[in-house]
Order: structure tokens, then sequence, then C-alpha cells
């Protein structure tokens, strides 16, 4: 990452407080066209930020966004298209919680239960993902193709497994059918927060970490070099040494497992149970929350909050009479214009740069300077 | 003047300023009708700043360009084709898989009603090209061509719009010398049929065979105007640097019995099956710098890139010798394998192969040399010691940039070029391939560079060099050999060969060796 001055901190903001300020505007044309007042879903919003309850649901689900963009975010680095963190997360979060809510797991103690269950989950992401690696190295598959039609093979054996005879239980009195019940041992404590019934999930630490973890090794290893150096150009990145090939199955592998974490906090937290209602499309706003945060561990820390926060004001429209849609709307304003407020920024910047060469070409070494 | 027609193109006190630079200051240009004009510069002299602002790409801030003596102002190049001026780019945009008619045609088709009009198009560039003798035929496939061939559907293109003054960017950086005197005979007959040419380039022998009037450029201001039987190579190539001159040479030889590089019938085939490389064989010693002479596209780039790892050599055989004269087999080592035995790579296509664009200067340092101190400690960044080197390079290659957190896109194509040798240098390689290492940088850096080279020579390097710049081929060889269709046909001496011959060598003309 460069240095900060002034002037990049400006530069930075500017596509996305842009493609925010735009996204309104459309919302607020689209609700004024439909007969709504654009006042009350300001009104509704700023309610809605005043009870404790949504803004903590706000941080739950902005935790999973996060794990779910740092998992798209690095295979973004490298110009690789994991399409399928959908389809890791939930056949991870699965797999996961069949082995925690098992009764033989409930002899272990609850640090290592809990590290087992993460580690399984990240270990499933990982294979499910490795699969598109090795069709992609092997067999020149795009990734982008395979992620997808994994995605499709995930959801039918993800049906196929979560059934009474094989790895769920039903629920009394419900219709919904799910795994176990994780007990007590196996749950990861949440922390209370006064004027909410919900708690913060205890993994926001876990996301956390995870983005350090990405910011570290993205920046301050070589490993992050070469996966930025293959991003930017492959044939660069060939002739310095980097196996791309190496490269590919790596960085998928590392996506996969990230995206095998982002069902825990919800499971662990919240859930205890891989059930029919389990979060789905997960993998899908972590792309847009990685293309928002421009894969930058602080920006799409910014992004998955605001995210979450659009996402649960959404059930305060309701009770204003604003459809909530709107939230839905507006989500997909921000991620196309963001996509073109970058893209005019980076331009933008491009030239600056070049002038800011051309000033330091003022003087032009005489022949003796340069071969003394 | 007064007696004279109009200028074909006059360009009078145009300034142009970015925040914070000068690229052009009170130039002052006439071009006159039915001449070929030179323009003469080093890179980053301004040539770029001053065609584009002809071109209608960027407007000047002061002065005033009158084309026949009307003055115009170009918002777009589409104002500046209806006044008549084109340009052929350096870098062709050709579609390959396309004809000559509908690459020519692209962008301005000919139209009968809603259909396109490929008949009235396919007659026109039939009478442009018999016009002019270009020799070029409307129905081939533009992927057949040769590169001299291409230029002129270049060439045509801007003609089928109508141009009448033509500017050419560094038109021969692409082309063989028997290539180039076609070009020129292309030329005269355009300028026989009254079109005006500007010409910019850095070659001063080809500029004084063919310009009518040459303009130098130095530091974004014009800084003398003459006729080409006033001065020599030489004077120009002072007034364009403002002093004293280098010669590509090596004083005395510095090879040695070591051999660092050892080829043994290295043959490569391509994706088509067709052979790329044909047995080739060379050792190359201690000190020893070997020249390989060649139209681009006769194996070089193949050859290069088997001896990086790059790609996988069907047969033969590659060692590599240390400091201490071990031999090591690296035929099928990896590229970074190789890079830590000390094997440099200065790739001819620095933006495929060179650099990241998109990544800082320290960034592009530690490129290539990621496994290396001192880029790294362990598998962590040495953030601190990759950037203290790459202030070294700046300083001692003298890149000009104002810091080395820039992007290595701001750079023009000349300082890439000095921070590649330089970072390439850097950790005493014991072979260094360096392909065109001077393309695209001005006189000054070019000095350097060979300086650099031959510095490094004298401590041992072994070279291998390939180059279009058959000078520098000849002026920086120990030994010299041509390649054709993917053999090695011929060796010289090169104190004793002249480019014609080398030239003949290259295209098959001459005797097979």
């Amino acid at each position: 990452m460069r240095k900060l001055t002034p002037r990049s901190v400006l530069l930075g903001l500017a596509a996305p407080v842009g493609a925010l300020v735009f996204a309104a505007v459309v919302s607020a044309i689209i609700l004024a066209v439909t007969g709504h007042a654009p006042t009350d879903a300001v009104d509704a919003m700023a309610r809605a930020a005043e009870r404790p309850r949504t803004l903590v649901n706000a941080v739950n689900s902005a935790t999973y966004y996060y794990l779910a963009a740092v998992a798209v975010a690095i295979g973004f680095r490298m110009k690789l298209f994991n399409i399928g963190v959908d389809g890791q997360y939930r056949l991870a979060a699965l797999l996961s919680a069949a082995l925690a809510g098992a009764a033989f797991m409930e002899q272990l103690p609850s640090f290592l239960r809990i590290t087992v269950t993460i580690v399984v989950a990240m270990l499933v992401g990982a294979a499910w993902a490795g699969l598109a690696a090795l069709l992609k190295v092997t067999r020149g598959v795009s990734e982008v193709i395979s992620t997808i039609m994994l995605n499709a093979v995930a959801t039918y054996l993800v049906s196929y497994l979560n059934r009474p005879e094989r790895l769920a239980v039903s629920t009394a009195g419900s219709n919904n059918i799910g795994t176990p019940k994780i007990t007590e041992g196996g749950q990861v404590a949440g922390f209370t927060v006064e004027g909410s019934s919900s708690k913060l999930f205890g993994l926001i630490f876990l996301a956390a970490a995870v983005g350090v973890l990405y910011w570290f090794v993205l920046s301050r290893t070589r490993f992050g070099f070469e996966l930025k150096a293959t991003g930017l150009s492959e044939s660069a990145a060939v002739a310095s040494g980097v196996n791309v090939k190496k490269m590919v199955v790596l960085s998928m592998l590392l996506s996969g497992a990230v995206a095998g974490l982002v069902g825990m906090p919800q499971l662990l937290g919240s859930s205890y149970s891989y059930s029919l209602d389990f979060p789905a499309g997960l993998g899908f706003i972590g792309i847009a929350v990685a293309l928002l945060g421009r894969n930058h561990p602080i920006g799409m820390a910014i992004a998955a909050l605001l995210w979450g926060f659009l996402a649960n004001t959404a059930n305060s429209f309701d009770t204003s009479g604003i459809p909530r849609e709107i939230v839905d709307i507006m989500q997909g304003v921000i991620v196309l214009s963001v996509v073109v407020a970058y893209e005019l920024v980076r331009r933008y910047r491009v030239r600056a740069e070049q002038h800011a060469v051309g000033g330091a070409l003022g003087r032009t070494k005489t022949l003796e300077e340069v071969s003394s | 003047m007064s007696t004279e027609p109009p200028a074909a193109v006059e360009l009078t006190g145009i300034t142009k300023r970015f925040p914070g630079v000068i690229a052009n200051s009170d130039v002052n240009i006439t071009v006159r009708a039915g001449t070929v004009h030179a323009i003469v510069g080093e890179n980053g002299a301004g040539k770029s700043t001053l065609m584009k602002i002809l071109y209608g790409m960027q407007p000047p801030d002061e002065g005033t360009i009158a084309v026949n003596g009307a003055p115009v102002s170009f918002g777009s190049p589409a104002d500046a084709i209806r006044a008549g001026i084109g340009m052929v780019h350096q870098h062709f945009m050709l579609a390959d898989n396309l004809t000559v008619l509908e690459n020519v045609v692209l962008g301005s088709e000919p139209r009968k009603g809603v259909a396109l009009d490929f008949a009235a198009a396919r007659a026109k560039i039939r009478d442009i090209s018999d016009a002019y003798g270009l020799g070029v035929h409307p129905d081939r496939l533009v992927d057949d061509l040769g590169v001299g061939e291409r230029q002129r559907v270049e060439i045509l293109k801007v003609l089928y719009r109508g141009a009448r003054v033509l500017i050419l960017d560094e038109p021969t950086a692409v082309l063989v010398p028997q290539e180039v005197d076609e070009l020129f005979g292309n030329l005269r007959e355009l300028k026989a049929e009254g079109l005006t040419i500007l010409f910019i380039s850095h070659k001063l022998d080809e500029v004084l065979s063919v310009a009518d009037d040459i303009t130098v450029i130095r530091r974004g201001t014009t800084v003398a105007s003459v006729s080409p039987s006033d001065v020599t190579a030489r004077e120009l190539a002072e007034l364009m640097v403002g002093s004293a001159l280098p010669v590509p040479e090596l004083r005395d030889s510095t090879v040695t019995a070591k051999p660092v590089l050892t080829v043994k019938n290295l043959t490569v085939t391509g994706a088509d099956g067709r052979l790329v490389l044909d047995d080739i064989s060379f050792t190359i010693h201690a000190g020893e710098v070997l020249g390989i002479a060649g139209v681009e596209g006769n194996g070089q780039a193949e050859l290069v890139e088997a001896l990086m790892g790059i790609h996988a050599p069907n047969a033969g055989r590659v060692t590599l010798g240390d400091r201490a004269g071990n031999q090591r087999d690296i035929t099928r080592a990896s590229t970074r394998h190789r890079r830590e035995a000390g094997m440099g790579y200065i790739p001819e296509d620095r933006h495929r192969q060179g650099v990241l664009l998109e990544a800082s200067l320290w960034e592009n340092r530690v490129l290539g040399h990621q496994t290396r101190p001192p880029n790294n400690r362990g598998p962590l960044l040495d953030r601190k010691g990759a950037k203290a080197d790459t202030r070294r390079i700046v300083s001692e290659y003298d890149v000009r940039t104002p810091s080395i957190e820039v992007n290595a896109s701001a750079l023009s194509g000349g300082n890439q070029q000095k921070l590649i040798v330089g970072r390439e240098m850097s950790g005493r390689p014991v072979v260094l391939l360096a392909s065109h290492p001077t393309r695209g940088v001005d006189v000054g850096a070019q000095a350097a560079i060979w300086d650099h080279i031959r510095r490094a020579r004298a401590q041992e390097l072994a070279v291998l060099l390939i180059s279009a710049d058959l000078d520098e081929l000849i002026g920086m060889s120990d030994t010299l050999a041509v390649i054709l269709r993917g053999r090695f046909v011929a060796e010289y001496d090169p104190r004793t060969v002249t480019p014609e011959q080398l030239g003949s060598a290259m295209t098959g003309a001459g005797k097979e060796g």
C-alpha cells in the first residue's frame, strides 16, 4: 500500500463517497417516482440507527460479510475470480456443524472443540475451492465457470446431506431440518450489548484477525508480493521466476479456507446448527463488499459495516410503508457506480502521477555526469 | 517567404504546461509543403507531447497551429484528420485476423444505404496503393504480412482518410535496414505526390538520408532548425543532447577462457509444431559479449525464453558456470533457480515481462529478485532494504523520477528501461541476457547503459546481446552470430563486419555460414 498523504486519502475516498451519494440520489428518485417520500426512508434509517439491536445485528452481519469479502479479495488480488465462496462456505458450515454437533465431540474441552470445528470448516472450504484450482491448472478451465458450477453442486450436495437419514435431525414442532444442535461447550459466547436482545458475535475477533493476517501476508511477505505481481502481469511474474500454477493453487486454497470461515460466526454464535434457514448468498455479498472496499483490509471492513447496516435497516422500512427492496436497489447502484468511480479516479491518478514525474524531469544531466 | 506557398503546417509559440512542469515551451516549427520534415530529440524532450498537440489529442496552452496558412484549433484527432493530418503510430494498431481492406475501413466504413460498400473501398485502396507505390493488396490477411508491409497498411489507412500531412512516429524502430530503404522509397514517392511528412526519429543517419529539413528539440523547446546537407550525424546528436557523444565500443578484449553459458543443440518447437529454434549451440565465456543479429521473429525471443526457463526446450542442454568455474546443467531448472544462480534478464518487451506498470518503482526493483537480499528476509519482504536499493539504482542509473513510490507507468519508457537495467545488473549476475537493452532510451541513457555493461564485462560478466541496432551490436559484441529462421547462419568478427553484410545475412541474402 502506498504512502498516505492528504491528497491520496482524499482521492481514495472520492470514489466510494461519490458512489454512495450517487446511489442515494438514485434511490431517492426511485422512491419519489414510485410515490414514496424519500424523507420517510431517511427517517426510517435514522430510527433504525438509534436501536442498539439493529446496530448489533449490523455488526454481526458485517462480520460474515467481511470474511466473505476477504475470501473473494485473495483471489481478486491475482485476478482470480472465486465466485464459489458461496458454495464453499455453505458446504463448510454444514459439515463442520455436523461434526461440532456430534455426540462424541462433547468429550473435548471447549477450546479444542471450537478449534476443530473451525479448522474443519477451513479445510472443507479449501478443498471445495481446490477443485476449481485443479481444473484450472491441469485443464485450463476458467475458475469463473467452475466455481459457479461448483456452487450449484454444493447446493445439491448440501440438500442431499441435510436430511434426517444423513447428517440432519428434525426439529420438533417445526418443519425445519438441520444438524444436531451444538451444545454449549462447542459454542462461542457473544457479548451482551445494553438495550439489545441479540449478542455481538464472539467470532468478530476471528474476522479482525483474518483481516490483519490478510494485510500482513499481502503487503509484507514474498508470497503476497508474488500474488500481486501475478495479478498485475502474469507474463512479468513468470519472467521473474514465479510459478504461476502454484500461485493459482495456493491462492485458491487460501481463498477457500477463508470462505470456510464465513459461516462460523453465525453457526457458533447464534444458530448452533446448520438448518434450512442458515444465511445464504453471503458469497455474492462478499464480492460486492470486496469491490466496494477495493480489496483493502480496512476498506472492506467499512464496506461490510455499511452493507450490514443497510441490510438490517430494511426491517424498519417495512414499518414505515417503504418497500424494503429499496435497500437492494441501493446496494446494486452502489456497486455499479463504485466500479465506474474507481476507474475514473484511477485514470485521474495515473495522469496526476505522470505530471509529477514530468516535474522531476526538469533537468537533463550532461553526458559527463551520466557516464562519470 | 512571402512568395512561397503557405507552409503545410506552422507551429508558432506552442507551449504546454502540466502542473509543475513545462512539456513544451515556445516551440516554433515551419513545415514546408511537399517535404519530409524530421523532428529529432531525445526521449522525454517533448516530441510526443508536441505531436499529440498537432494531432489534436491535447490542446496547447499557448501558441497557434496553422495548416496551409489557415489557423486551426483541434479538439480531437477527428478534427486533425478533417484538416488532413494523419498519424502513423509506432506500435501498429491492426487487427491480425482481419484483411487489409477490413483494417483500413475500420472506423470509417464506406456505406451504401445501410450496407457496407466494400467494392468502393477496395477500389479506393488499390488506387492509393498504386498512386504511391505502396504495393498493398486489400484482400490479404494482416496476419500474413511482414512488419514492413504492416507499416505500409498503417500509412495507407491514414491516406485513406484523406490525410495530406503524415506524422510518422519512430517508423524505423521495427524495421531492418532493407525495409528502412523501402520505407524511404515510399516516403519519397509520397513527397513527390505533394504530401508532407513529419518524421519523428532519433536514428540520425536515417534522418539525414530522408529529411529535407530537420528540427531539433531539446528539453521541450526547438533548439535548432538545420538542413541535412549542413550537418553530420554527430553534430546533430550533439545538438540533441547538448554535449559530446558516446559511441558503442569495447576498448580491450576482456574475454576469458572460462565458459559461463554453454548451449548445446538447443531445439524448440512452437505451438504449431514448427521448429522455432533449430539446433543452436554456442558458448559465452566470462567477460564476453555474444551479439545476435537477426530480423525480429527469427527465434531470438524463443532463445531467450528457453535460456530463462520460461519455456522448456524440446532438446538440447544448457550449462551455467559460476564464478568458481563449476558447471551446472540448468536445462530443466526453473526460472527462479536460474535467477538465483545469477542470470540477469533484460526482456525485449518491458511492459510484458520487465515491469509491473501498476506497481511502485521499489516493488519493481523487487520483481525477479524477490528471493534475494536486499529484498527479502526469509519469507518476508524487506521493504526498507528494497527501497534503499531502489534509491541507489535511481541515482546510479539516472532514473528520472520524483520518488520511488510512483507507479512504473508514470515513467517514460527510457526511464523504465534504466530501472530494469539497474535491477538486472544488481547482485552481480554471472550472465546477462539482454534483449534490446537500449531500445527507446535516449542517447545519454544509452551511453550509460553501454557503460554499465562494459564495466560489468570487465568484471567477468557474460552477456548475450540481442539488438535491432546494428551499430550497437557491432560496437558492443566480442563475437557476432546471425540468426535466421531459428538457426545460426553466419558468424562474424565485429571488428571487420559492416552493417550491410549483417543486413544481408539477416535476410538470408548473403552467403550461408
